[in-house]
């Protein structure tokens, strides 16, 4: 259990505020080191930003040297883990998606932190909030979204009359099998990867109105009509515009699809347009983004959030929230979010007009995206039973399946054992 | 275990004080005991340690970073009432039986081959090995490439054979999908059953196929007759181990296809790792772990029986 209390936790910001604030190097400070554990960003610079200016910088100011441990892609998890189990390693963390909900009770509560920041900064996205408070407290600060949209071919696009991206399912679907006819499928994940899968069924289903659980948080309720409405929509998408491999698809599949000019809409993250822009230019140029397209019930998108936490063990707390605190100022954070031009999706509204967006203005729907983004087990507040659920692909299999030819009802039914069993400890 | 007692005995016959360390260790009891006190140490350490805690997270509800609560047995029921794990169990019978199945057959027939005087024999041999030899993860992502629609040889091949565009879905049709790794399994196993029953037919005495020959025994029946029976004790260990890594098999899947498409290659180990680590539910996956080894525990014994009977 987290054992520092309100009180305390307002001693060490106080303590970090002033450290901050008076920016020389306090007795106290010299020689104290703390190690921040990220994995290694898809964009170099990202890692190397830190590590030469924002590290260094802070040393200077500070007299604490800051570590920069940098772990490989998808390995967070098991580090933090261990971090947890052993209660030694590092003293912030960034957190992928689950992580806050599974290792919360290590972290230290920092809503007064958040609060703060929010404050001077415009204020936070809900889908922020959402991605980091656990029963009621801030158990990260928010740092981005990966946010996971539309990536189209223009140039297919408009062999069929379509110059602007469609705005619903059902239009997008017209014009998936005009193209599949001219031999320019789609290729959306329907496999076993950790995102591509989820980033576009998730939308796809409360987009017709269904969901997995109520807002409680324990009551089951994918067996609707709005499910059924969705799958239906997904197995007719599948068929008439993508083609059988989808089905085996993990995350990097789709990105290989895209390269190789073997489908012309996906749904993925920037690194798409990123990857192409640096090593294949004439398929940069053909590739636009948009956001996901709006169903019966609306458009929506699926938060893939990004976020720092302090280990309530860490034996340099206070120097962890101080740290925290001067990397959440904008004089830091917008070089750093700069450096990936937009790949990171800032999570607080000062940033909403940042020069960083005019970088590369395909990217700016990501930041549009955000503010209908929702954690996969949305309207219910983050859960373990939501992590299993998501680890279990119960969603992702029951679109699968009715896709590879299972019927409706018969997927619903099974989805909604597999739920109600997981859902039981809620 | 058994240890000789000759040499023991011959030193205690030796004239010397009566009480020192030295004679005390010359003891066969405590010497005996003292040689085996390392390897009992290591594998109560690295094996009985692990096993006793795994079997304690399975009886409780003990998710990542928060401690654990016991709950019995609730874990396996919990387990059993999910229709995945049963649609795993049954994934991972026919993973091991069909991919030790078609090694054991493959490794004899290349074992056979193997044994034929022919050039560069020792070469060939060592090339042979090349499969087990490769990480598993190397070799699994250069069959990612390989089955890929667009990029794949394998297709590119059977669409010149004559096969429509853009050919078979190796990984995105479930059969085809169980279809693949059963043969990657068995590319990469193949040469440990091949080398190991090659190592047992050289111990095969000459003189026995020289008597069968003059007996009148042709190529098939000196196979059967001495061959096989000889050969068979190897061949049992071999399936043995063989079943043993293929039944926990993991890096292939993991890399491969992710227990998918639809759970169609979700095997136990890959389940229970996505439930212990992805979920974070430690305990609940340690359960879908464990429940591996009473199938394990009952071939193991049954095969170790039938050793000792024959």
């Amino acid at each position: 259990m987290d054992t520092t209390s309100r009180r305390e936790f307002l001693k060490l910001a106080g303590a970090g505020a002033a450290v901050a604030a008076i920016g020389a190097r306090p007795a106290a400070a010299q020689g104290k080191s703390l190690t921040v554990l990220h994995e290694s960003s898809f964009i170099p610079p990202f890692d190397e930003y830190f590590k030469t200016t924002l590290a260094e910088a802070y040393e200077k100011e500070t007299g604490v040297r800051v570590v920069y441990e940098v772990t490989a892609v998808g390995s967070a998890p098991t580090r933090i883990s261990t971090i947890t189990e052993t209660g030694t390693g590092a003293d912030i963390a960034a957190n992928g998606l689950l992580q806050v909900i599974q290792f919360g009770d290590k972290y230290l509560d920092v809503t007064d932190l958040c609060g703060e920041i929010g404050q001077k900064n415009g204020g936070w996205y809900d889908a922020g909030r959402e991605a980091v408070v656990v029963d009621g407290q801030w158990k990260a600060v928010p740092f981005c979204n990966i946010g996971q949209l539309m990536n189209w071919r223009t140039d297919w696009f408009a062999e069929v009359g379509v110059e602007k991206f469609p705005e619903t399912w059902e239009e997008l679907y017209e014009i998936g099998k005009k193209l599949k006819a001219k031999d320019h499928p789609f290729g959306f994940e329907l496999g076993h990867g950790f995102g591509d899968n989820h980033g576009w069924l998730y939308p796809l289903l409360w987009s017709y109105g269904g969901h997995e659980v109520e807002a409680d948080g324990k009551t089951v309720v994918i067996d609707s009509n709005e499910t059924a409405r969705a799958i239906d929509f997904a197995r007719k998408f599948f068929r008439d515009t993508m083609f059988e491999d989808v089905l085996g698809w993990t995350d990097v599949s789709n990105n290989k699809a895209w390269m190789a000019e073997q489908i012309s809409c996906t749904n993925n993250a920037e690194s798409i347009l990123w990857f192409a822009k640096k090593n294949f230019p004439d398929i940069a140029k053909v590739t636009d983004q948009a956001q996901n397209p709006a169903g019966p019930k609306g458009r929506f998108h699926l938060m893939d959030a990004i976020s720092h936490s302090i280990f309530s063990f860490s034996p340099v707390k206070e120097e962890a929230v101080a740290f925290m605190s001067w990397l959440m100022d904008p004089k830091q954070l917008g070089g750093w979010y700069a450096v990936a031009e937009s790949y990171y999706q800032p999570t607080l509204h000062a940033y909403d007009n940042a020069p960083m967006w005019q970088v590369e203005p395909r990217n700016i729907p990501y930041r549009d995206a955000m503010a209908t983004a929702h954690l996969p087990g949305w309207p219910a507040p983050a859960s373990r039973q939501m992590a299993e659920s998501v680890a279990k692909y119960v969603v992702v299999d029951m679109f699968a399946k009715a896709c590879a030819g299972t019927s409706t009802k018969e997927v619903i039914k099974n989805a909604e054992a597999q739920l109600k069993e997981i859902y039981k400890s809620a | 275990m058994t240890i000789r007692s000759e040499p023991f005995a011959a030193v205690a016959a030796l004239p010397r004080r009566s009480v020192s360390i030295g004679a005390w260790l010359d003891r066969q009891g405590v010497f005996s005991w003292l040689m085996m006190a390392v390897p009992l140490l290591f594998l109560a350490g690295f094996v009985g340690y692990p096993f006793v805690y795994g079997i304690l997270l399975s009886l409780q509800d003990r998710p990542v970073a928060k401690a654990g609560h016991f709950i019995g047995l609730d874990n396996f029921i919990k387990d059993f009432h999910d229709p995945i794990f049963w649609r795993v169990a049954v994934n991972t019978f026919v993973y091991t039986g069909a991919a030790t199945l078609l090694k054991m057959v493959g490794g004899l027939g290349l074992a056979l081959a193997m044994n034929q005087d022919f050039r560069m024999k020792n070469l060939v041999r060592a090339l042979l090995l090349l499969p087990f030899i490769v990480p598993t993860v190397l070799s699994t992502v250069a069959w990612l490439w390989m089955l890929d629609p667009a990029f794949s040889v394998v297709n590119r091949l059977l669409i010149g054979l004559g096969l429509p565009r853009p050919g078979p879905s190796w990984l995105g049709n479930p059969a085809l999908a169980m279809f693949s790794i059963i043969m990657i399994n068995t590319w990469r196993g193949l040469p440990f059953y091949g080398i190991t029953l090659l190592a047992g037919l050289q111990t095969v005495p000459p003189e026995l196929y020289e008597a069968a020959t003059i007996d009148g025994a042709g190529g098939w029946q000196r196979f059967r007759y001495v061959t096989l029976p000889l050969l068979k004790p190897i061949i049992l260990i071999v399936t043995l181990f063989s079943v043993i890594f293929t039944f926990a098999d993991f890096q292939l899947v993991y890399v491969l296809t992710h227990g998918g498409p639809q759970n169609a290659t979700q095997l136990f180990a890959t389940y229970a790792f996505d439930i212990a680590m992805g979920a974070g539910q430690l305990g609940l996956g340690a359960s879908v772990a464990l429940t591996m080894l009473p199938a394990l525990a009952l071939l193991i014994v049954a095969l170790t029986l039938y050793l000792r009977r024959t």
